[in-house]
């Protein structure tokens, strides 16, 4: 009989068959010799308060996903552009406006040049998308920006890169939701004064979604995604048809009529700031490049191809929005309704189910542009934590293959973000620019540097897409810095801040790698020390038979200490003692001032001081719990003693659990 | 319902002998249990020769012998077909992988025929598959291996993607 079971006998005599128990199948599968690899099953807790803690976890995030499905929870192209371009598409829901409170200073004419200045910064965007093309190739293993800094510049350099892509990130999360939020109430003004609320239950549901996993955020994205795409396309289609064909834009002498008079000229320096406000387009950008190993394979090449049409969907909207506003002479009203929700309500109509329908889209999609930060960010933090520029813990994947540090992290930051700000889009943009151009710009040198090193197929053309696009960059970031000073300086104080943050923790990493490294030739002999046991004993109990006999299975050094406050009770427990114990000798530590657990604690730093040949071992005697209840009422002294001695020189403690044997 | 000359098809079992055919024996039966839901049952026989008692434990421990089973599970898990899996000591493997069948009641049983040749050049078929054609009750399904598939590398495992094996027994 094996595992309780019989031999079978089969159709002939001599057939029999015995089913053997494999008492390992139910929680473990072997994967070759050596190597098991758990189950769910292994995975279960044991206890009813794991369990039920587990269920709420399931019901929230969906059940734990095995790592071998995380290549099924890569991006298709049509996915990955829903949920990388999101952050870049609905920049086009307020860029134009930043452009338009720029240039009203300057009065209505001023007003006109707001396309010029929309189709410089599509240029711009053009080089950047190039320039990021060429990083998917270059860098298929994501990280962006810092990536490319790191191979090419050194630690400095890309740790100042991930300082502001997490910046950036933090940023996208925040303004995505207010502008949405902003969108919200531009359709129902009622809602003014919940704007925070919204926000944040907005941020804490993408949050939730995140943690559920990549690929079911991504369906919950795509839709609204292409949704507010297709409606804003449709809508720049019927505008321009309106304008160039049937003529029913608002005359050039008509336009801006509200607009107040102008408080300054029209000079380059005005140019410059609508530049550099309208300049917030291109913010996004980078997510693609940074999450080049969520797609599908072949990664690089599907990246690349998303970023380009991206990049082109983001110029047609900014540029066709910015078309239709300055050809309807609208423009930004302080505690009015957003530009593009102007736009959409002379084209739907205003009150129109149409207007309705794309303020709802407009604003799911900068909610949801928030996502890709959620894609990117937690990616890029991982990336940090591997490399020991971030706690380690960012680095793992929680049940469902999140970067739930990461995840969580980022949720919080905007969250706190948003509170901060009131909830107000125009506030956080000066500080979100800055970040996302000194990220361009050491990105586009890195690859410059990169393609002089590796001077591979077509470098000189490469290059000079990418040194075009540093040079372009780089004055922008000069621009946008002081053109939104003083809020921008803050970023470049936070930069510093947290580059000096990463640098610390690496350092403490790197030291106590140092520390605990064994070196490859060194052969680890037997032990060389000495074990000395002390057992802090409250009286003879079957826990404390226990611990000494697993002390003594330690050492022959073994010594037990009473500590007491009732000399005659010390004195009873030594007579107890030397007769039902005998060879292990007791300490009484008389306690005056009946304290416990710090007499114990000098008793060993007097008498048995730390020596660099012995280890002394604290064996501290523990009764099991049987319930959550019970560990209050159990051990409390055992657990005082052990928090004091952890960290004492060449010293081991050593928790001897009591089960008690009746139910 | 899918068509399927098996139907009605409520259990099936796969005969694995820890060799090259395993994988593609059990990628079958998945592909014809998964469509008609019905329990696919993955046995492997360790057989005991006369030196020790048959009630003598040899396989639980046997790490080998358990790997035949966890693959096979690991394909089904791959394939969204959950395997349920016995391991059984016995005399002689064709014997006991027919009553396993017949009291498991399957209505079909996949077993593979790894492609031998006996000195002289001779097909070498064995005695299990004939033992098994000749007396399970319920359909056999026989799997012979490729001409060439072992020269050609590991093509069983590419069935199922990167499949580790501890080892099979010969």
């Amino acid at each position: 009989m094996i595992g309780g079971r019989r031999p079978l006998q089969g159709r002939k005599p001599g057939d029999k068959r015995v089913r053997v128990e494999r008492k390992h199948a139910e929680y473990f599968r072997y994967d070759e010799e050596g190597v098991l690899v758990a189950k769910p099953k292994a995975h279960e807790e044991h206890s009813a308060v794991g369990r039920t803690i587990a269920a709420v976890r399931r019901a929230f995030f969906g059940a734990p996903l095995s790592s071998e499905a995380d290549l099924e929870q890569r991006l298709d192209k049509k996915k990955a552009l829903a949920i990388f371009s999101s952050d870049a598409i609905s920049s086009s829901a307020y860029a134009t406006e930043e452009i338009l409170r720029v240039l009203v200073l300057a009065g209505a004419a001023a007003m006109l040049l707001s396309i010029q200045v929309a189709m410089a910064i599509a240029a711009l965007l053009f080089v950047v998308a190039i320039s990021y093309r060429q990083v998917c190739f270059a860098y298929p293993t994501g990280g962006g920006s810092y990536s490319v800094a790191g191979r090419n510049f050194g630690r400095i350099a890309s740790l100042v890169a991930a300082s502001a892509l997490i910046i950036d990130y933090v940023l996208t999360v925040a303004v995505s939701t207010s502008s949405a939020v902003e969108q919200i109430v531009s359709a129902v003004p009622g809602l003014k004064t919940e704007s925070i609320v919204i926000g944040v239950a907005a941020i804490a549901l993408i949050t939730l979604g995140n943690l559920r996993g990549l690929r079911e955020s991504g369906s919950i994205f795509a839709l609204p995604t292409y949704l507010f795409l297709g409606s804003a396309l449709l809508m720049i289609g019927m505008g321009v048809y309106r304008i160039l064909v049937e003529g029913g834009g608002v005359p050039v002498e008509q336009r801006f009529t509200g607009v107040p008079s102008a408080v300054e000229t029209v000079g380059v320096l005005l140019l410059l700031k609508a530049f550099a406000g309208g300049s917030v387009a291109l913010t996004g950008t980078e997510a693609i490049a940074t999450g080049v190993n969520a797609f599908k394979p072949p990664e690089s090449r599907n990246a690349a191809n998303t970023l380009m049409v991206m990049a082109a969907l983001l110029a047609i909207l900014f540029i066709g929005i910015t078309f239709l506003a300055v050809n309807y002479g609208i423009f930004h009203v302080d505690g009015g309704a957003t530009v593009i929700a102007q736009v959409s309500a002379r084209i739907y109509g205003d009150g129109s189910l149409g207007f309705y329908a794309f303020q709802l889209f407009t604003a799911l999609l900068l909610f949801l542009a928030a996502n890709t930060s959620f894609n990117a960010f937690p990616r890029l933090v991982a990336i940090l934590g591997q490399d020991g520029f971030m706690p380690r813990q960012f680095s793992f994947r929680g049940d469902r293959l999140s970067f739930t540090m990461g995840i969580v992290l980022l949720g919080i930051l905007a969250a706190s973000l948003v509170i901060l700000f009131g909830g107000v889009t125009h506030a956080l943009i000066p500080l979100y620019s800055v970040g996302v151009f000194l990220d361009f710009t050491i990105s586009q040198s890195g690859m410059v540097r990169h393609w002089l090193r590796e001077r591979g197929r077509g470098w000189q053309y490469r290059i000079t897409i990418n040194t075009v696009g540093a040079v372009l960059t780089g004055i922008v970031l000069v621009v946008v810095t002081f053109a939104k000073a003083p809020q921008s300086l803050l970023v470049l104080l936070l930069i510093p801040l947290l580059v000096g943050i990463m640098l610390f923790i690496r350092r403490e990493y790197d030291d106590q790698a140092d520390e605990l490294a064994v070196r490859p030739e060194q052969v680890i002999g037997p032990p060389h020390r000495r074990e000395r046991v002390i057992l802090p004993v409250p009286g003879i109990t079957r826990a404390v038979v226990q611990a000494v006999n697993f002390g003594r299975s330690l050492s022959d050094d073994v010594r037990a200490v009473h500590v007491t406050d009732d000399a005659e009770a010390g004195a009873r427990l030594r007579k107890d003692w030397e007769r039902q114990i005998p060879g292990v000798p007791l300490v009484i530590v008389e306690s005056p001032f009946r304290a416990l657990v710090q007499p114990f604690l000098t008793y060993l730093d007097v008498m048995v001081p730390p020596e660099e040949d012995t280890i002394t071992i604290v064996v501290l005697p523990e009764y099991v719990a049987r319930h959550w209840w019970e560990r209050l009422l159990y051990n409390q002294t055992a657990n005082r003693m052990r928090e004091a001695l952890v960290g004492r020189p060449d010293t081991v403690v050593a928790n001897v659990p009591y089960r008690r044997e009746k139910p | 319902m899918p068509e399927t000359p098996f139907a009605p098809l409520k259990r099936a079992v796969v005969g694995l002998n820890g060799g090259p055919t395993d994988a593609r024996v059990v990628k079958l039966g998945c592909q014809l249990a998964k469509p008609l839901k019905a329990e696919l049952i993955a046995l492997h026989i360790v057989e005991v020769d006369w030196s020790h008692d048959l009630e003598e434990d040899i396989a639980s421990d046997n790490v080998i012998a358990s790997t035949v089973l966890d693959l096979a599970e690991r394909i089904g898990e791959k394939m969204g077909q959950p395997i349920r899996t016995e391991l059984l000591q016995a005399r002689d493997v064709g014997a006991a992988l027919v009553d396993e069948a017949a009291e498991l009641e399957a209505d079909v049983m996949i077993i593979g025929l790894p492609y031998r040749k006996k000195f002289g050049g001779d097909f070498a078929i064995g005695r299990t598959v004939p033992y098994v054609l000749q007396n399970a009750a319920c359909q056999v399904i026989v799997v012979r291996e490729p001409i060439g598939a072992r020269d050609s590398g590991p093509a069983a495992d590419q069935l199922v993607g990167s499949v580790r094996r501890a080892g099979s027994p010969a």
